[in-house]
C-alpha cells in the first residue's frame, strides 16, 4: 500500500496519526482564534464540574463558553459528540481505518469517557481540604481532576485485561497516541497565554528542558545498552533496540533505532509490547509516589516524569494526573493554590524535546551503525530520515503555542477575545482528549503479555534498567536542571 | 535512482518493484541479490555508479504499533554497474 511508504517529505501527511494529530489540532485551534473577530465557534464543548454533596448532578456538566449556556448538559454534549465524530471519522477514513468498527467503537468509548469524567467530578473523589466543607463534606479524597483519569484508565484496563473479546472490538478506535498527540496541540495554546503570566519561566522551562533531554540521551543510552549486552547478554541488535525504548523514548525510539540497525521488525514489536505495558505501570505508580515525595520540587517531578515515562500517551498522562494531585495536596498542605497545567506542561516539554531528538538520534546511530559497526560497502543513510522520524504533532504544538504568544505581545487588545475561543480548546478539548487517552490505554494494555515465554530476559533487562537505572539517573537530571523552580499561583 | 520497495514476511526481508522479486533471511543477503539483478536488467555503462533507493512499506509494521511510529528506514544502495 503506497500510503504506507514514505517516499517524500509529504508522504503520510493523509495517512498518519502524527500528520492527523495535527490537522486536527489546527481544526479546532482555529475555530477558536475566530473568536477574536467576536464568534465563539468552541465554546460548546461539554464540561464537568464537581457535584454532590449539596451541588446538584444538574450542574455537573455544561458547555464551557457562555454563548452555548442554553444548549444545557444534554445539548452540548450531542453537539460535542457530533462534531468530535466527524472530525475522527474523517481522519480515521483518511488513515484507512475500518470506519464503521471506528465509528462504533469510538461511540462507546466516547460515552464511557463522559460518565467516567463526571463520575470522577463527583465531590467525594475531587474535592480537597479547602473546598469540602461547601459540598457537605468532612473527608474526600482529595483528587481533583486526577479521580477522573484515574477512573478512566481503571476501567480501561479492566476492558483490557478482563474482557478481551470487547477490547478487540474497541481498539480500531482506542488510539491513544493520536488523542494525546491531539491534546498536546491544544495545549499549545495554553503554553502560549500562559506564558503571558509568566514568560521567563516558560522560556526557562523549555531550554532546561532540552540541557536535561541532551544529558538524558547521553547517560541513559550507553547505560542501558552495556547492561543488555554484558550482564544480560543480548544480542546487539536487540540490545540496542531495547536500550533506545527503555531509555528515550519507548515505541517511537525502539522503531526508530530498530529500523537504524536494519534489525528484523519482529524486535521492535516485541520491544514495543513490553514498552506500553510497562509505561502504564509507570502511569499508575509514579505520579502518587512523587506527588508523595517531591511536593517541593513539582518541576522535578514533571520533568523526571518526562524523561522515565516511556510513551507520549502515558507520559502526558501522569504528567496530568500529577499536576491535579500535587495542587491538591499542596493546597491541603498550605492553602496555596499552584495554577493548572505547568507540572503537566514540564512532563511534556521535556518528552517533546526527546521526541524531537529521535530522529536526529537514530540518524547518528544508522550513520555509526551502517559506516562502522556493521560496515557494509555501497549502502547510504538518506538524510531524509531524520525528517520522516520527525514528530509531525510538535509542530502543531509550537504553532498553536507561537501564534497565541503572538497575540499576546504584539495585539495585547486581541487578549480578552482571544481567551473567549483559547479555554474551551485548551481546558475543555484538551481534557477531553487526555480522558480519551485514559480510557484508550487501559484497552490496548493487556498485562498478561509480560509473562509471555517469547520476551524472556527482555522483560528482566526493562524491569532493572527501567526503576534501578533510569528512573533514578532521571530524577538526578530533573534535579540539576529544574531545582528550585516553582508553579506560578493562582492569582485571585 | 531504481526505487525498489522493502517488507519483511516474518521469516525474509522481501525487496520487489516492476522488474524484481528477492527475499533473503538477510540484509547482507538481500543486498547481494539486489544488486545482481539490478546488474543484469538495467542497461548502464560500465564504471557507472546505479543507486537503489530502497523504501520500507510501513504496513509491515502492525497497525496498533504505527500511531506510535510511522517510519522504519528507507536506505539507499549504490551498485557499481
Amino acid at each position: 500500500m503506497d500510503s504506507f511508504i514514505n517516499r517524500r517529505w509529504y508522504s503520510g501527511m493523509l495517512t498518519q496519526e502524527d500528520w492527523w494529530s495535527v490537522w486536527m489540532g489546527l481544526a479546532f485551534f482555529f475555530l477558536g482564534l475566530l473568536s477574536v473577530t467576536g464568534v465563539d465557534l468552541v465554546g460548546w464543548v461539554a464540561y464537568p464540574s464537581k457535584w454532590g454533596g449539596t451541588a446538584p448532578l444538574a450542574k455537573g456538566l455544561n458547555p464551557l463558553g457562555k454563548a452555548y449556556q442554553g444548549l444545557g448538559p444534554t445539548g452540548s454534549l450531542v453537539v460535542t459528540y457530533i462534531i468530535f465524530t466527524i472530525a475522527t471519522c474523517i481522519g480515521a477514513a483518511s488513515m484507512k481505518w475500518d470506519v464503521k468498527k471506528f465509528f462504533a467503537g469510538w461511540t462507546i468509548i466516547f460515552t464511557i469517557t463522559y460518565i467516567v469524567w463526571l463520575l470522577g467530578h463527583h465531590v467525594f473523589l475531587a474535592a480537597n481540604i479547602t473546598n469540602r466543607a461547601k459540598y457537605g463534606l468532612s473527608y474526600s479524597l482529595s483528587l481533583g481532576g486526577g479521580g477522573s483519569y484515574i477512573l478512566a484508565l481503571l476501567v480501561g484496563l479492566i476492558i483490557g485485561n478482563f474482557f478481551k473479546k470487547f477490547a478487540g472490538f474497541l481498539s480500531e478506535a482506542a488510539k491513544p497516541e493520536w488523542f494525546i498527540k491531539t491534546a498536546i496541540v491544544f495545549l499549545g495554546v495554553k503554553v502560549g497565554y500562559m506564558a503571558m503570566k509568566a514568560a521567563d519561566f516558560v522560556f526557562e522551562l523549555a531550554i532546561t528542558g532540552a540541557a536535561a533531554t541532551i544529558v538524558a540521551y547521553l547517560i541513559f543510552w550507553p547505560g542501558t545498552y552495556l547492561l543488555a549486552r554484558k550482564f544480560f547478554k543480548l544480542p546487539r541488535k536487540t540490545s540496542a533496540v531495547l536500550s533506545s525504548g527503555i531509555s528515550i523514548c519507548g515505541v517511537s525510539a525502539a522503531v526508530a533505532t530498530g529500523g537504524a540497525v536494519r534489525a528484523k521488525p519482529l524486535i521492535p514489536v516485541m520491544v514495543s509490547t513490553l514498552i506500553v505495558v510497562y509505561a502504564v505501570i509507570e502511569l499508575v505508580i509514579l505520579p502518587p509516589i512523587f506527588t508523595a515525595t517531591l511536593i517541593d520540587e513539582p518541576i522535578v517531578a514533571g520533568a523526571t516524569m518526562g524523561m522515565a515515562v516511556k510513551t507520549d500517551g502515558a507520559d502526558a498522562a501522569a504528567g496530568a494526573v500529577m499536576d491535579e494531585l500535587m495542587r491538591n495536596r499542596k493546597e491541603n498542605l498550605d492553602g496555596t493554590k499552584w495554577e493548572e497545567g505547568w507540572i503537566t506542561t514540564s512532563a511534556i516539554m521535556t518528552k517533546i524535546w526527546i521526541d524531537m531528538f529521535i530522529g536526529l538520534w537514530a540518524f547518528v546511530l544508522a550513520l555509526v551503525w551502517v559506516y562502522k559497526i556493521d560496515r557494509r560497502p555501497g549502502e547510504r543513510v538518506p538524510t531524509s530520515e531524520v525528517w520522516h522520524r520527525f514528530p509531525k504533532f510538535v509542530l502543531g504544538y509550537f504553532f498553536t503555542w507561537f501564534v497565541y504568544l503572538g497575540i499576546l505581545f504584539l495585539a495585547p487588545d486581541l487578549t480578552d477575545s482571544a481567551k473567549v475561543g483559547a479555554v474551551p480548546v485548551e481546558k475543555g478539548m484538551r481534557k477531553l482528549f487526555f480522558m480519551l487517552t485514559f480510557l484508550s490505554m487501559g484497552i490496548i494494555t493487556d498485562f498478561k503479555k509480560l509473562a509471555e515465554a517469547k520476551f524472556g530476559k527482555m522483560v528482566f533487562v526493562y524491569f532493572v534498567a527501567l526503576f534501578l537505572f533510569i528512573i533514578p539517573v532521571a530524577f538526578i537530571v530533573g534535579y540539576i536542571f529544574h531545582h528550585g523552580m516553582t508553579v506560578p499561583i493562582v492569582t485571585p | 535512482m531504481i526505487e525498489v520497495i522493502v517488507t519483511h514476511d516474518g521469516k525474509n526481508w522481501v525487496a520487489k518493484n516492476e522488474f524484481m522479486s528477492v527475499a533473503a533471511q538477510t540484509i547482507e543477503i538481500l543486498d547481494t541479490d539486489v544488486r545482481k539483478l539490478v546488474k543484469q536488467k538495467v542497461d548502464c555503462k560500465a564504471g557507472e555508479n546505479i543507486r537503489v533507493f530502497m523504501l520500507f512499506d510501513n504496513s509491515t509494521i502492525p497497525q496498533w504499533m504505527r500511531q506510535y511510529a510511522q517510519h522504519y528506514f528507507n536506505r539507499i544502495l549504490e551498485v557499481d554497474a
